[in-house]
């Protein structure tokens, strides 16, 4: 990271900056997005569209915001399972409680709180207690997904005034989801733009993202230089479970509906599979969020053409699947070569 | 050595066993006759507190929360023990495995299949041991089963084919979009709007789009399917839950008095863009009607009364006649 920060700023020539990006691990998912774009513009009229694009970025907002929270704990070489879950609990929770009549920042905080607290439980459970994070929210997944159906009784929950609630606190809470900066972008898309900034300064400029990075790259090093490596790992559950919670709530703001049996339900799958796809490895140490961003509109435009060209949708599955394969394994051989 | 010929004697007579048993069980499927079993008889002679299990074929979808009330106000009303069972997301092998589980101890089952291959061998088996069958909402025709209370799929399909040719005036694009168009009761929906649309010269199916079921995803696809035609002057649903979602796209994008949309259910979001104007006709299934009657068929069964299919209708609402479901 350091060093990273240090050659920039000595001010390296044009070409060398062009060799080193094109190195870097990102190099590679820019190239496929670039050539998947240029693709559907030439084969589809209706994908170089703002309309078309602005959907898309849409589309892959909450994916985006979950596979961010994603990318952190992967990078300390954990994986939570339980975060389609936890978007749905969390989700369902707001819009409950919206409709029960409480005021926008209250349901909003219960709501965040509700995924975050979740997060801290797998965290510590994977850390202190000493199991598997695989074990821990594999089990979550099931245990938030049963609260949330006992807490709605397997009943849709719907947000709009006929249902109860305050008609501005409702109002307010559709803006966030469906709410468009300039009368244009989608708020989703700003939120997610907003969440991966923050994230990508956490991770880069702090000694925090440093921490993450060191835990994830090495354990035994990383407590030998002193740092305490459960502490760093429950915070990026916290963070994950933090922002599946807000992708959750600003699905139920958009929809606005959402039922404890479907929403969510697979999610977590997705989730990594994008991050993954950007260059994370679920064996840690490495991932950016720059990738993960990539990973995401990969997933995401590709979803979109496949439509747009009217491809069947049992052929969308099977595309999509081959394309995440296909993406790790040539970051991974190009990865063997520069090392060889 | 001789143990081993010892093993293969034995594993011989197993085989000629296995293969006689399953031809038997296939003679038997010709002329099934079903035998109460003598430990229901006892209890139904003796006047016992019956006990009846509704399997759904997942407990955690939005008809459920109907399906359960129907099956209570029947435990009550008929004074027996029944209660719905059922899989937390649509899964066969909980439901299978769930209903084998239960077949030394319930008098009478009702099911609603995940999937009709999958569960047509355990309701023949439970027919088999002398348990009463019968299936609701979604039928099992390849098992023995003794009735069905639920709607005719087929049928339902038509009625929503031609509401939406009637919404067009017989003329226009029209697709059709469905939560897994891999399942059966999607299939026979699917059939039956086909089947009615193709009646109109005017009108033409463009394609069908396979929502998923995860909410955001059915939005999404329903987003990208419009993008990709522009031209759709209908969009045809054929449950539940894509049906408001393509409300909702309609009323976003302007296209209300546009683009007609037709689906299924009564959901309270489908009752709201019903009244925006975004839907304009659902179809309804009577969810809680289809739970009360599995229970009640059963009831009178082994009570000694014969049995035959219930038809719970196809309900159409409309901004018309809505007043009718928001008074409840």
């Amino acid at each position: 990271m350091a060093e990273r920060a240090s050659t920039r700023q000595n001010g390296a020539s044009v070409p060398q900056t062009l060799r080193k990006l094109l190195a870097a691990r990102e190099a590679g998912v820019l190239l496929a997005l670039i050539v998947m774009c240029v693709f559907l513009t030439l084969s589809s009229d209706a994908f170089l569209t703002s309309r078309n694009l602005l959907n898309v970025g849409r589309q892959v907002s909450l994916l985006g915001i979950m596979a961010i929270g994603m990318t952190f704990v992967l990078i300390t070489a954990e994986v939570d399972l339980s975060v389609g879950s936890i978007y749905a609990i969390s989700g369902l929770s707001t819009g409950m409680l919206i409709v029960e009549g409480w005021a926008l920042i209250p349901a909003l905080l219960a709501g965040l709180l509700i995924g975050s607290f979740i997060g801290l439980i797998n965290g510590v459970l994977s850390t202190y207690g000493r199991l598997p994070s695989f074990i821990t929210t594999l089990g979550m997944l099931s245990v938030a997904r049963g609260v949330a159906l006992l807490l709605t009784n397997g009943q849709p929950v719907t947000v709009n005034v006929r249902q109860g609630g305050d008609p501005d606190t409702i109002d307010q809470f559709y803006q966030l989801g469906q709410g468009q900066l300039f009368g244009q972008i989608p708020a989703q898309l700003v939120f997610f733009v907003i969440v991966a900034l923050l994230a990508w300064a956490l991770l880069s400029l702090t000694t925090y993202g440093f921490r993450v990075y060191a835990v994830g790259g090495g354990l035994k090093a990383a407590r030998v230089s002193g740092i305490r490596v459960f502490p760093v790992k429950i915070w990026a559950f916290i963070i994950m479970g933090f922002l599946a919670a807000m992708a959750g709530i600003l699905s139920m703001a958009f929809l606005p509906s959402g039922q404890a049996g479907r929403t969510g339900v697979g999610l977590e799958l997705d989730v990594i599979a994008a991050t993954i796809v950007g260059g994370a490895s679920l064996a840690g140490g490495e991932g950016t969020i720059l990738g993960t961003v990539l990973g995401v509109l990969i997933i995401g435009v590709l979803r979109n053409g496949l439509v747009l060209l009217g491809i069947s949708p049992f052929w969308q599955e099977t595309i999509i699947g081959l394309v995440i394969i296909i993406a790790v394994a040539i970051d991974k051989w190009t990865r063997t070569r520069r090392a060889g | 050595m001789r143990r081993n010929n010892h093993l293969l004697t034995v594993l011989l007579i197993l085989v000629a066993l296995l293969i006689s048993s399953s031809l038997g069980v296939m003679a038997q499927d010709d002329d099934f006759q079903f035998v109460l079993a003598d430990r229901i008889q006892e209890k139904v002679d003796a006047g016992e507190e019956l006990v009846i299990r509704v399997s759904y074929h997942d407990v955690s979808n939005e008809f459920a929360p109907f399906i359960r009330a129907g099956v209570e106000r029947a435990a009550e009303e008929l004074g027996i023990d029944a209660r719905m069972i059922g899989p937390v997301g649509a899964d066969a092998d909980v439901q299978v495995s769930e209903i084998e589980t239960l077949l030394d101890s319930v008098d009478g089952l009702a099911v609603s299949s995940v999937s009709t291959d999958a569960l047509a061998p355990v309701i023949d088996r439970a027919l088999e041991l002398g348990i009463p069958v019968v299936t609701f909402n979604t039928d099992n025709p390849d098992s023995d089963r003794l009735a069905f209370a639920g709607q005719d799929l087929v049928e339902s399909g038509r009625a929503a084919g031609h509401l939406m040719a009637e919404q067009l005036g017989g003329e226009g694009n029209v697709i059709i979009t469905t939560l897994d168009a891999a399942a059966q009761w999607s299939i026979d929906r699917e059939t039956g709007a086909r089947e009615a649309l193709a009646e109109y010269e005017g009108i033409n199916v463009l394609t069908t789009v396979n929502t998923g079921t995860e909410p955001q995803e059915i939005y999404s696809n329903i987003e990208n399917a419009m993008l990709a035609n522009p031209n759709v002057d209908g969009i045809l649903s054929l449950e539940c839950c894509s049906n408001p979602a393509a409300g909702e796209y309609v009323l976003r994008n302007g296209l209300v008095g546009e683009v007609a949309v037709v689906g299924f259910d009564l959901l309270p979001q489908t009752l709201e863009l019903i009244q925006e104007g975004a839907i304009l006709a659902t179809i309804d299934q009577a969810p809680e009607v289809q739970g009360f009657e599995a229970v009640n068929m059963l009831v009178q069964f082994l009570g000694g009364e014969t049995i035959a299919d219930v038809d719970t209708g196809v309900g159409v609402y409309t901004i018309e006649n809505l007043d009718e479901v928001l008074q409840d």
